[in-house]
């Protein structure tokens, strides 16, 4: 790996986006990924990986399509117990607005975010819903405040 | 320590605290409070009658709590001096319904129930401060399990249950089911090099080489403990460090690198399973331990406070005692006459605390044989005619350098030279101009802003340099090649605290186009808190630019190490872009607006003299 090799318009832009530098000062200790919950069950996910390859400015493998960012539940945990404030689930964050904005987005994701500006739930409610919530002595969902949810995403 | 106390000239004060420490270098006053230990340490001859009749079981502190001691006992068994102590917290007390049995029990009636603490004076020339530090509690660090689960132990914990003095007689056990274990995890860096809010940002430097010391010991005492070492970099920098580090991974010690995320117990054996991503080998391990190590860090004395006001000492960032200079003076404090030693100034093993306490030692016994101290000749001197006893100096002297006067008795402020350290702070705050610094005097500095602004002062930056940062910081500039504008001009004080309010007024009024003061960052401060004062000063001094309509901006304020070279080049080039903004008509206006504000100041006292005259 030489220098000449590192991608540093794409660190500058990640900064950007990221609008810091904190996962600058990671130092590979793999705090992260032991905490993390889906490193465990996906072994094609490590955000200590993902840091490094942020370090390098390796976009198209982070921003492209089958990039392991999606794996990524927003947990926070790596947050929690990073001993250098990297914040990895924030470069995820930002890995991710990147890959939408370019559109290498996976199309699920996608549905998903439209499903929410449309009806302000990621999954659809259907009458199976209200009977299970019946049965289990719930109350019936309420409507999602849609208009509200649309004038916040327009801002 | 049995050496020290035997020595004949070496008076061991133990359990005694310090009160009050006055003076200054060579003339120290010094109050000990003695506490009372209501033992005879002279008649006690440390039989253990008295500990084998004592109903009190608390848990032993030196022990880390794995065992007890009663309420009359000894600290440790190399305690200085061998003799008793009785803990009054714990003590039932000489009532003969309750207890007494100690008293009954000591052959030589050494037991005193009725000892009051005492009061010690004396006068010393120079001080060492050997504090010591404190323990990291890794409490926080939730995922290891500390407080959840009883195998989980600190490196501390560990080193009394390894010493044959110990509260198992050195056998190795695990608290669980007292059985030796057969595989050790240490996790390393616990409390240290986090700047997460967990811990400490710094590295304590001991762990690592204690982790390995630790592995040894267990494979010499049991060579079939597995042991697994989890790390982030080992720093055996030290001599014969590699070495030890190295017999340690000969003897099959098993170094993994990666932080584990998070320790659990097996709720049936109580073993302890670590995850951690093993980053070398690039996959996540599980590995399964009888025992956790937590390989803690080392933190200030959590008391250093009371230290830091009785000397009016520095600190670092980081809680420990700040040296006067990190090279060249690393053993000297701030205050002159008092040095540090060991860990109170920095973490450091047993080596680097003999070699610093030797040095301390050297440099005190310098100014004690020496009999007189010569002092730097930049001291400060009061004018008494000028005087308003208005305090401002003794307030502001990082020293205590100046004590207060009071009007009514006609005591003026005076100013002890051997505890004066030549910062100046006193002479820029003080509002009558009494206070004179020499070799920095007004005059002096007045005259520098005169050369140097005497012709086309609107392209000259008028820059105020300390001597220990900022204007090591342009050398470093200059060592590095560093390109920045010819336009800069510097004067030199030793402290930024020494930039009178006057200086900068008459800088703009004979056209400076930009001011700029700089000094030392606030944690390197060579004066204590001088920097402080500066601040202070400078924000006042925005305010009444402002007042007058001059840009405040006009005036800066920068922090420059000795170290960045390239922050004072880059400053420079800032502050040229500054003096470009600002024009002829701007700087004329200013001198115009300042020709009418400042009037000559004249004290009342001279006023006086005058009408006598």
């Amino acid at each position: 790996m030489d220098r000449a090799s590192v991608n540093f318009a794409f660190r500058k832009k990640l900064n950007q986006v990221l609008g810091g530098e904190h996962h600058n000062y990671c130092y590979q200790c793999a705090a992260c990924v032991a905490s993390c919950p889906a490193a465990r069950y996906a072994t094609d996910f490590n955000p200590r990986m993902i840091m490094q390859m942020a370090l390098y400015g390796f976009g198209e493998r982070l921003t492209g399509q089958d990039s392991p960012i999606w794996l990524c539940t927003n947990c926070y945990t790596c947050y929690e117990r990073c001993p250098q404030d990297v914040r990895p689930v924030e470069v995820i964050i930002a890995l991710k607005n990147m890959a939408a904005q370019q559109g290498t987005a996976p199309e699920s994701v996608i549905k998903y975010a439209e499903a929410v500006l449309e009806t302000g739930r990621t999954t659809p409610v259907t009458a199976v819903v209200d009977r299970r919530r019946q049965e289990l002595g719930l109350e019936p969902l309420q409507k999602m405040p849609i208009e509200e949810i649309r004038r916040l995403t327009e801002e | 320590m049995m050496d020290a106390g035997r020595h004949p000239r070496i008076k061991l004060l133990t359990y005694s605290e310090i009160e009050e420490i006055s003076g200054f270098v060579g003339n120290f006053h010094v109050k000990v409070r003695q506490k009372a230990r209501y033992v005879l340490a002279g008649d006690c001859t440390a039989c253990g009658e008295c500990e084998k009749v004592c109903p009190i079981v608390v848990p032993d502190e030196y022990q880390q709590g794995f065992s007890s001691r009663r309420a009359i006992y000894i600290p440790f068994p190399q305690a200085v001096p061998s003799a008793y102590i009785l803990d009054s917290r714990n003590c039932l007390g000489n009532n003969p319904l309750a207890c007494g049995k100690c008293l009954e029990a000591c052959d030589k009636k050494c037991i005193d129930y009725d000892m009051r603490d005492e009061m010690l004076e004396f006068n010393v020339g120079t001080v060492i401060v050997a504090t010591g530090m404190d323990v990291y509690d890794p409490s926080e660090y939730d995922e290891y399990g500390y407080r959840s689960f009883q195998n989980v132990i600190t490196s501390m914990e560990f080193e009394r249950l390894i010493c044959a003095g110990g509260p198992t007689g050195g056998h190795f056990v695990r608290p669980t089911d007292r059985k030796s274990p057969k595989s050790v995890a240490f996790i390393q860096c616990v409390g240290s090099r986090s700047t997460n809010g967990r811990g400490n940002p710094y590295c304590s430097n001991i762990c690592c080489m204690n982790t390995v010391k630790d592995t040894l010991l267990l494979h010499d005492h049991y060579p079939d403990v597995q042991c697994k070492v989890f790390y982030l970099d080992i720093r055996a920098f030290g001599k014969g460090f590699e070495d030890l580090y190295r017999r340690s991974k000969e003897a099959g010690v098993q170094y993994i690198r990666g932080l584990p995320g998070e320790v659990t117990e097996h709720p049936e054996t109580g073993n302890l399973v670590l995850t951690v991503e093993n980053t070398l080998a690039g996959r996540i391990e599980r590995h399964e331990a009888e025992m956790v190590v937590l390989s803690v860090g080392v933190i200030p004395r959590q008391d250093s406070e009371v230290v830091h006001k009785l000397l009016t000492l520095s600190r670092t960032s980081d809680g420990f005692f700040l040296e006067a200079h990190p090279k060249l003076k690393p053993v000297d404090a701030p205050t002159q006459g008092v040095y540090f030693a060991g860990c109170a100034e920095s973490p450091k093993d047993i080596k680097d605390s003999v070699t610093q306490a030797g040095a301390a030692a050297a440099r005190a016994s310098i100014l004690l044989n020496a009999g007189k101290v010569r002092i730097e000749a930049i001291t400060s001197s009061l004018d008494e005619e000028l005087c308003n006893f208005c305090n401002r100096c003794a307030r502001v002297c990082p020293f205590h350098a100046i004590t207060f006067g009071d009007k009514k008795l006609a005591l003026y402020p005076r100013i002890i030279e051997a505890a004066c350290m030549g910062c100046g702070t006193c002479s820029a705050e003080c509002p009558t101009d009494t206070i004179s610094m020499r070799h920095f005097s007004d005059a002096q500095i007045t005259a520098q802003i005169d050369a140097l602004l005497a012709s086309n002062p609107q392209e000259k930056i008028l820059t105020f340099a300390c001597n220990w940062c900022s204007y090591a910081g342009g050398d470093n500039a200059g060592i590095s090649r560093l390109q920045y504008p010819p336009s800069v001009r510097l004067i030199r004080t030793m402290c930024s605290g020494r930039v009178d309010e006057d200086f900068i007024l008459h800088g703009f009024k004979l056209g400076a186009p930009i001011i700029l003061i700089s000094g030392c960052h606030f944690a390197d401060c060579h004066y204590i808190n001088a920097v402080t004062w500066t601040q202070q000063r400078v924000e006042k001094l925005w305010t009444k630019l402002d007042k007058l309509g001059i840009r405040p901006e006009r005036l800066q304020l920068e922090w420059i190490s000795a170290a960045e070279g390239a922050k004072f080049a880059r400053v420079m080039r800032e502050l040229e872009e500054l003096r470009k903004q600002v024009t002829k008509e701007e700087i004329a206006e200013t001198v115009k607006v300042l020709a009418r504000d400042t009037k000559p100041k004249i004290t009342r006292k001279q006023v006086d003299a005058v009408v006598e005259l």
